[in-house]
């Protein structure tokens, strides 16, 4: 993310979460949080179970983020509050890696976790006796997590339709491209389900998987090589010392030891996927699909 | 028709449901618990879920379905449903976030603050695809160890490959490492203090404190993705209970920094390695069979240095990328005024004097010899030691009266050689200048002095917090010309801006006199550094320069040799004390110049062996 994706990053953040912005400029903005954005990113836990607690109106923080990248060569230390009409502001550096953005990032991850939603049907499709049939879709986002020693991710956005059962591998870029509300549009009638939600998602799994099998495992093949190697070389120092260690007791202390260097290197170098789930949503699409 | 999207997503009819036996944790919680945290698979790759399937014969298929989970629940309840731009949003960030690739670094792109030197990043890569994350970093003093461990730290934090994180250091480094994980890694580590600091995900901790009861069996239960140990060559005896230890704990990734990974013996480097690889140099046995000819000797060299490097790396300053721009040192001799002169002289007797009398109190004849050296600086700092021993004596005492008598002498002194000698040279360089002394009131001396004269000068000493520090520093570099500074210890100064160094006087410590240099020239420093060290004629001062300058050239001293030589000199007392021993043993200053060249000498051999066994 560059300087300008992540201002436009945190604004929509900003706007999501209904927090008041006082002012803004180039590349910066000086913002009233949300009490929902309060809680997730000004760490006061206290501070909010009091107010949860007692009912008190809450007063929530006031911040200036600058989106300038940092230079280089400014020391990083933060720059001093302004206060302004009473108000103490903080001021932020915001930027990819800062931990302010991380914050963010990990509010989103909680705040847009389940969704429910219905395509806008567009403008006189319909007439007022017709009405129209939409089907259920699960959609689910993936994360794909390759590790060994090293590690690299995928993400896959697909769909499975409740009715059907098929698969739209493109889902994701689907929904994007429509305009979607919270709301059950008028003149609409939901198609019955062929499929439990579990079954959906345990269908969507296998093609995931079906996916991953199919893709290039040279990585882990590499990964044991070197699990192997390490293994070797821990042995042909451990299993002579063993041997030749003069009391049970020791050859007992080398084994542990031996034994826990052994662990160490699987935990090292074992390779493995875990596929794991970022969000998901029900999805009222229409057709008959 | 049914249109109630709700009532027909909840009925899920229980025979499909055992049959997909994988979900079991959501279902058997009521609704009306609160939520249990998304069972995450843990940074150390070991997933909470129990393994599915195999992907592959090499690979087990793990899955987290948490959110899904979730979305049966909110099902059930009827809402409530998230946003469609936030639940884009998270999709966005993990979008930015994603590693995509094995093998490009990732954690640059997260750091804008800091540009690393091109040997550190080289060193971060070589340890994280090559070593695989066990390494030893063996680089000379000042070449950055610290940076290359954080890049390499951060990259594993980055890509999720490391979450629990123990870092071992000398006590003195623990606040030092956390400052510099945080300022230029966004790496929130935490200094252990209690007992419940060790939850915390990254610890910093003296390996002092952590190898003592209880913290010790705490952490031996404990499983660290990563291991990080600061002056790792204290760990190069096996038979002690610190090297026993870090052979106990369970670690992933490790890494070992220290400067020097050989001082007496192959065999220390040997253990070193064991600690981080066993059977890296083979087995005990093989290891003295194969390339040990004596205790400091190797054999078979080229295959020794092929095994060391695949687990260790060392750069080094004359390896071409890492030139130091050169310093340039005067000496620049002074006379005492008549005045100044006379003080010295009395307090010279003085000290004479109540050493015969104290022989033996060794602390109260060092402070003797303080009073000595303060009078080479200003009267200001030799007025309040002599006011504050003079409270100390009866007032009818005869050492009263001898006290005040000096005390009288200082009045008659109106001017500062010294201070007016820098101030020529200040008006001279007409550029940043930094002035060290070793007493706060001749700090605050020249403060003055150079305000009367018209020059701003700003302060920097040690009792400073850190936000007036840094303030100090910016003001240096905005505004004034000159910063009187009485501390050169500590991170986070960095004067690579200035390269005009005055020591108003010396440190008797070799060690604080590299340090007050290394502030400036320091990697990045551009232009050479031109240092000047003010020297009185017919004064201890003048002993003590020419043992550092004339006689061991310590100032065009390779940086890190010092370090290395003062270990071998100070064995049994430190250089401080063995000059403050000469200088009140030594009947006249000839005997005492000769007992300081043999000083000298033993210094210079030591050097002469340091680098005899240089590991090549």
């Amino acid at each position: 993310m560059n300087a300008k994706q992540v201002q436009k990053f945190v604004l929509a953040y900003l706007q999501s979460t209904g927090s008041r912005i006082i002012e803004k400029g180039p590349a910066h903005v000086t913002v009233k949080l949300s009490p929902e954005a309060d809680r997730a990113l000004t760490n006061r836990p206290y501070y909010w179970s009091f107010v949860d607690r007692t009912g008190a109106e809450p007063e929530t923080m006031t911040f200036r983020w600058n989106f300038e990248p940092p230079d280089p060569s400014s020391s990083p230390a933060a720059p001093p509050p302004i206060v302004a009409n009473g108000a103490r502001i903080i001021q932020d550096d915001v930027y990819f890696g800062s931990r302010r953005l991380g914050q963010i990032f990990e509010s989103v991850g909680q705040a847009g976790k389940c969704v429910m939603l219905f395509e806008e049907p567009p403008k006189g499709s319909a007439g007022p006796l017709g009405s129209q049939p939409y089907t259920a879709w699960l959609g689910v986002n993936f994360k794909a997590t390759y590790e060994c020693d090293m590690k690299r991710e995928e993400l896959y956005g697909m769909g499975i339709s409740l009715a059907t059962g098929v698969i739209d591998e493109q889902f994701l870029q689907r929904l994007k491209d429509i305009r979607l509300t919270p709301r059950l549009p008028s003149n609409v009638h939901l198609l019955r389900n062929g499929l439990s939600l579990r079954r959906a998602m345990t269908q969507l799994e296998h093609a995931v998987e079906r996916k991953l099998k199919s893709a290039d495992f040279g990585w882990a093949e590499e990964a044991d090589e070197r699990r192997r190697d390490e293994l070797a070389r821990v042995e042909q120092y451990y299993e002579p010392m063993i041997e030749r260690a003069a009391t049970a007791e020791q050859a007992e202390a080398l084994k542990a030891r031996y034994g826990r260097r052994r662990e160490e290197i699987d935990w090292q170098y074992r390779p493995r996927v875990t596929l794991s789930v970022i969000n998901c949503g029900i999805f009222h699409l229409p057709g008959i699909d | 028709m049914r249109n109630d999207p709700m009532q027909q997503l909840a009925q899920t009819d229980a025979p499909e449901l055992s049959a997909e036996a994988d979900f079991t944790t959501a279902t058997t919680l009521p609704a009306s618990e609160p939520l249990p945290p998304a069972p995450e698979p843990d940074a150390a790759g070991k997933p909470a879920v129990p393994p599915a399937r195999k992907l592959h014969p090499l690979v087990e298929l793990y899955i987290d379905r948490s959110p899904f989970e979730e979305l049966e629940r909110r099902i059930e309840r009827n809402g409530p449903w998230d946003d469609w731009s936030l639940y884009l949003m998270a999709l966005e960030a993990e979008e930015a976030l994603k590693i995509s690739d094995f093998h490009e670094l990732q954690c640059l792109r997260l750091l804008p603050h800091l540009t690393p030197l091109p040997h550190q990043l080289e060193t971060a890569r070589r340890v994280l695809y090559e070593m695989r994350g066990r390494a030893i970093l063996a680089d000379e003093v000042g070449l950055g160890k610290t940076i290359e461990a954080g890049l390499v730290l951060k990259e594993y934090l980055v890509r999720g490959l490391v979450k629990r994180v123990l870092i071992l250091v000398p006590a003195s480094l623990v606040l030092q490492w956390v400052r510099e994980l945080s300022g230029k890694f966004g790496i929130p580590a935490v200094a252990q203090k209690k007992a419940h600091t060790w939850s915390s995900d990254i610890v910093v901790a003296s390996m002092d404190t952590a190898k003592r009861e209880p913290h010790r069996s705490f952490l031996l239960d404990g499983e660290y993705d990563m291991l990080i140990i600061d002056e790792a060559h204290k760990l190069k005896n096996k038979k002690t209970g610190n090297y026993q230890f870090v052979g106990d704990l369970r670690k992933k990734y490790c890494l070992l920094l220290t400067a020097t990974p050989v001082q007496n013996d192959l065999s220390e480097l040997y253990n070193l390695i064991t600690l981080l690889k066993p059977g890296q140099l083979g087995g005990e046995g093989d290891f003295a069979a194969n390339f040990v000819e004596g205790r400091r000797v190797a054999k078979n060299e080229d295959r020794l240095q092929a095994a060391l490097g695949q687990v260790m790396i060392r750069n080094r300053r004359s390896d071409g990328s890492l030139e130091f721009t050169r310093r340039m040192v005067t000496n620049v001799p002074l006379r005492l005024s008549p005045e100044e002169q006379e003080l010295y002289d009395g307090v010279t007797a003085f000290v004479r004097e109540r050493a015969q009398a104290d022989r033996g109190d060794m602390a109260s004849m060092l402070s003797l010899v303080t009073l000595q050296r303060e009078v080479c600086s200003s009267r200001d700092a030799v007025f309040l030691t002599l006011i504050n021993l003079s409270k100390k004596v009866a007032p009818e005492s005869p050492l009263h009266a001898q006290i005040w008598e000096l005390v009288n002498r200082i009045r008659n002194i109106k001017a500062n050689t010294k201070a007016e000698k820098t101030m020529e040279i200040i008006e001279e360089i007409q550029d940043k200048v930094i002035v060290f002394t070793e007493y706060r009131a001749t700090q605050d001396y020249l403060i003055r002095f150079f305000k009367e004269r018209g020059l701003s000068a700003v302060p920097y000493r040690g009792g400073m917090n850190r936000g007036k520090k840094d303030w100090m520093m910016d003001l240096f570099r905005r505004r004034a010309q000159v910063m009187v500074a009485t501390e050169a210890g500590g991170e986070g100064i960095n004067l690579q801006f200035c390269h005009h160094i005055v020591n108003f006087d010396l440190p008797w410590n070799p060690m604080r006199v590299e340090q007050r240099i290394g502030r400036v020239h320091r990697l990045g420093q551009t232009e050479d550094v031109s240092i000047f060290n003010l020297c009185t004629a017919g004064t201890i001062e003048e002993h003590i320069v020419h043992l550092l300058h004339e006689k061991i050239n310590m100032f065009e001293m390779v940086i890190g040799e010092l370090g290395e030589i003062l270990e071998r000199v100070e064995k049994e007392e430190t250089l401080e004390r063995k000059l403050a021993k000469l200088v009140l043993e030594s009947a006249n200053a000839g005997e005492l110049r000769e007992r300081i060249d043999n000083l000298g000498d033993s210094m210079l051999e030591a050097r002469r062996q340091v680098e005899r066994e240089k590991p090549q």
